[in-house]
């Protein structure tokens, strides 16, 4: 009787935590879609904040499109460096010393907090560089930010694909660049490209790193590179904490989740995709 | 190799990514070294014992007190205590999902943990303080409803999906040789779990909630929003606070640079990652043992 007590509480605790974090995402999306949905409409997207103070009334555009800017930016800078460096740990290092190493460092720049990227790159860009607040700096921050995402999808994906592939090669006698180019990469594309998306959505909602580099109140995010940008997440955070427009701020919150969910949305089905390919 | 031709093209490959590994990842020391040479004038000036015992933060005063003890405090109060809000939630969550879940329910609540993960930050804060920190307000009278505790429920939810996922692989690791035998001597599923199950996934367990409470200490924008930003040191968990990411995101962009106030910002931020990347190697040791064992 006692036993079947017992088991009885664990299995409440059990039910009641999965029921609760799948409630708290749902009351999240059904709170911001009912607060934040009334206010959003062709204007509130494409025009520009007006009103005094500024953002009571008008739109976004300029925050979607420095968000864009700078993830975009972002993409560019990192995404060469991390597909390489997730080719080394995949194909060229394997389990050597060199490999280990930098399996480790990248794994602590993943745990390394957006607000020191935004310190470091603060210091080296905005100051000593004299690039100021700019697009530049902010695209630069957000990169180191989703460098270590980008090489740790890569990489796994790399690794999934069949290890026959690189045997039959190696045995055929293929060089190694081409096996990896011509077989190895089509075959990860979309677990690669999935992690890229991750990382997009990543840098979209990333603010810490933007709002000490790049980000600015009000600026048209023409796309200059030394200009400074606006940005979603900037954007929200001004309207809220200077009680600027609550309705706007949820429904700038609204348009940056809805931004962020699509990505990571279409990064799971890409994964998924992968995942079919690889059992193939 | 017959052709050197390609034997050149194949060597110019391989050192190319070689050496783009190793430099790309190199960042991360650069960056550490040169918060070090920013923050410098701090550690040979003022002591690194002052700065991190000083409760006092007034960096432009003259002479200027700078020390970081609150915010050091602030950040342990509101990490730790996400922890202990998450901790029976990630650990319930992962085990339903490892053992009990039905497979319908599992697979509609991993996608959910999955984008809990996406949501930024700066929603969570601004949720946080339009919903909670006004919830407070009008529950307890409080002229202002922010504090640390307030904080840490937000960061306990920002926190959970990575404890759910890194626990849920742990118990799903444990050879399924443990459960055959369990169910075979007929035991019920929920001794077998916590008897068996958990105390074998216990150290990867462990390692989820090391890396959550180090995710915790760096997050910015929750705690920026909702732990009340006074630099005094605080006395409980329902006092307000700043913890060290607050301080640098808000007063960096006023900071002279060269002041001793942004060197301070640097040395704080120095602590801060330091702090974080220990948290980190714990981990890793953590992990590597348990491979050794398995």
């Amino acid at each position: 009787m006692k036993q079947t007590m017992r088991d009885l509480l664990l299995m409440t605790w059990f039910w009641a935590s999965g029921l609760l974090i799948l409630m708290i995402l749902l009351a999240i999306i059904i709170y911001l879609t009912g607060r934040g949905g009334t206010f959003i409409s062709s204007e509130f997207i494409l025009e520009s904040p007006r009103g005094f103070p500024l953002g009571t009334e008008g739109g976004i555009f300029p925050a979607i499109k420095g968000t864009l800017w700078l993830i975009l930016l972002a993409l560019v800078i990192s995404i060469v460096p991390g597909l390489l460096t997730a080719m080394y740990l995949s194909e060229y290092g394997r389990s050597g010393r060199l490999a280990d190493f930098i399996n480790l460092l990248v794994q602590s720049m993943a745990g390394v907090p957006s607000i020191i990227t935004g310190l470091f790159v603060y210091a080296l860009g905005v100051v000593t560089l004299g690039w100021g607040i700019s697009l530049l700096a902010g695209g630069v921050a957000l990169a180191i930010m989703v460098f270590p995402v980008i090489v740790v999808s890569s990489r796994n994906a790399l690794q999934a694909v069949d290890e026959n592939y690189r045997l039959v090669a190696n045995s055929l006698g293929v060089a190694k660049s081409y096996t990896l180019f011509r077989i190895i990469l089509p075959r990860a594309a979309p677990g690669i490209l999935a992690g890229i998306l991750l990382a997009l959505g990543y840098a979209a909602g990333a603010t810490a790193p933007i709002m000490v580099t790049a980000a600015a109140i009000i600026a048209s995010s023409s796309g200059a590179l030394f200009e400074p940008v606006m940005a979603l997440p900037y954007h929200l955070y001004i309207l809220f904490i200077e009680h600027i427009s609550l309705n706007h701020a949820y429904a700038t919150a609204l348009v940056l989740v809805g931004l962020v969910l699509f990505l990571n949305i279409l990064a799971l089905s890409l994964n998924s995709l992968q995942e079919r390919l690889n059992r193939q | 190799m017959i052709n050197p031709g390609i034997e050149l093209k194949e060597n110019i490959i391989r050192y190319t990514i070689i050496g783009a590994a190793t430099i790309s990842s190199l960042l991360l020391l650069a960056m550490l070294l040169f918060i070090l040479r920013e923050s410098w004038p701090i550690w040979s000036q003022i002591g690194i014992s002052a700065f991190l015992s000083g409760s006092s933060w007034k960096p432009l005063n003259s002479p200027p007190q700078i020390g970081i003890l609150s915010m050091i405090v602030s950040t342990l109060w509101v990490a730790g205590g996400a922890l202990l809000i998450a901790t029976p939630l990630g650990f319930g969550c992962a085990i339903f999902l490892a053992e009990f879940a039905p497979s319908s329910l599992a697979a509609v609540l991993r996608p959910v943990v999955n984008m809990l993960t996406g949501i930024p930050s700066v929603v969570f804060g601004f949720l946080g303080a339009a919903i909670l920190v006004r919830f407070f307000e009008v529950k307890f009278d409080l002229s202002s409803g922010e504090s640390l505790f307030a904080a840490s429920i937000i960061l306990a939810i920002m926190v959970i999906p990575f404890i759910v996922a890194n626990s849920e692989a742990a118990l799903r690791s444990v050879a399924s040789e443990y459960r055959h035998a369990g169910i075979a001597l007929g035991v019920s599923r929920q001794y077998l779990t916590m008897r068996i199950l958990v105390p074998l996934a216990r150290k990867g367990m462990l390692g989820a909630l090391v890396l959550a409470f180090g995710r915790a200490m760096g997050e910015t924008m929750a705690v920026l929003m909702l732990a009340g930003n006074t630099l005094r040191l605080p006395g409980s968990w329902f006092d307000k606070g700043e913890p060290l990411p607050a301080l640098i995101a808000l007063e960096l962009g006023s900071s002279i640079p060269g002041s001793l106030h942004y060197q301070a910002l640097f040395a704080a931020g120095l602590v801060l990652v330091l702090m974080v990347i220990a948290v980190n190697l714990c981990v890793n040791l953590l992990l590597k043992r348990i491979q050794k064992e398995v």
